[in-house]
């Protein structure tokens, strides 16, 4: 164990922040998958506002004329 | 922790301190004076029946309501300071360990007794709780300026300025919850507060582009390959403010004693880690 920290995670720096943001995208993949935490980009919410993206459809319609 | 460790870490945190004296200490001073001004200027402004009217409501509003009911009111007046520390804390953190090796003194705290993990150590205890302090102080002589100010006017026009002693004491309780949240926040923020520093140790140059452009990339390669928002999603809820708000005593707990705030506390534990390790490759 002590060799492969050694002689690899910290042979150098680009070999050390492989593993640490390895590790750090385990740990949330991880901890995401087991907690159910449902990904969700166009949703903002918060105590000052809601918004949906999806909610938006019209925004397609809206014809811009120049 | 014995004499000379706690000795050493006190010399540690007060090199933080005098080499980032504009960021701990001038930023808010400078922002302090710059309020103050304003409502001078916006105050003196007001014809004599309106600095009348203006200073017995304020009295009249803080006579005999209860000081710790009231803190919470006093929170969002100091928002500006806490956006400036904010700021304040992004520059220091991307800079703190990139500046060591630029000037090599790296080297030269690394041929002394401190290991890397107490330097780290103090770099953080710097920015989460000693920087915090500065800024409540700040504020708080603020407050004091502000409210002697007020009383001289009320007294000097013959208003009955008792409420003004409220006022103080309401402005006073709030501090406490200023650095209470300032310091949840930090807590929370971790996993930031880590990943700058993790960038701060290994960039040679443009340590916050590195820091953005890697996020950037992890995000991109997450969902081009996997199809997944885990991180994204992970990053939106971290950073969304109505998480780590407290305006009140009663949040703090709520805050501290969370399983959110233990993960977060995991994640920003690897990155710090990953920071002490890096601090060993010197170019």
């Amino acid at each position: 164990m002590r060799e492969l920290i050694k002689g690899k995670i910290l042979k150098n720096r680009y070999t050390l922040l492989l593993t640490v943001l390895s590790a750090y995208i385990a740990v949330v993949v991880i901890e995401g998958a087991i907690t159910g935490r449902a990904p969700d980009w166009l949703r903002f919410d918060n105590s000052l506002f809601t918004l949906d993206l999806r909610d938006l459809d019209e925004l397609s319609e809206i014809d811009f004329d120049f | 922790m014995d004499k000379f460790l706690f000795g050493q870490f006190q010399g540690l945190l007060k090199r933080e301190v005098l080499e980032h004296r504009n960021l701990f200490i001038w930023a808010p001073v400078i922002l302090g004076l710059l309020i103050f001004m304003i409502d001078f200027l916006v105050i003196s402004s007001l014809d004599e029946d309106a600095k009348i009217s203006f200073i017995e409501n304020l009295a009249r509003f803080f006579a005999g309501g209860s000081p710790l009911e009231m803190a919470p009111a006093f929170v969002f007046p100091t928002l500006p300071f806490l956006g400036i520390l904010y700021i304040c804390a992004i520059l220091y953190l991307t800079n703190t360990l990139y500046q060591d090796r630029r000037e090599l003194s790296v080297l030269f705290w690394q041929s002394m007794p401190v290991s890397n993990f107490q330097t780290v150590l103090s770099k953080l205890v710097a920015i989460m709780l000693i920087a915090p302090i500065f800024y409540v102080a700040v504020i708080f002589a603020l407050y004091v300026i502000g409210i002697l100010w007020l009383i001289i006017s009320g007294l000097s026009y013959d208003i009955d300025v008792a409420g003004l002693g409220y006022m103080f004491l309401t402005a006073t309780l709030s501090l406490p919850i200023v650095y209470l949240f300032t310091v949840t926040s930090a807590l929370w923020l971790l996993p930031f507060i880590g990943w700058l520093l993790l960038f701060s140790a290994f960039a040679n140059r443009t340590p916050l582009l590195w820091a953005i452009g890697a996020l950037a990339l992890i995000l991109f390669l997450e969902g081009f390959i996997f199809r997944t928002q885990f991180i994204s999603n992970w990053i939106e809820t971290r950073s969304d403010i109505d998480n780590f708000l407290i305006v009140d005593y009663g949040g703090v707990f709520d805050r501290l004693f969370s399983y959110d705030m233990l993960i977060g506390l995991v994640v920003g534990s690897i990155f710090i880690c990953g920071s002490v390790y890096m601090r060993r490759f010197v170019d």
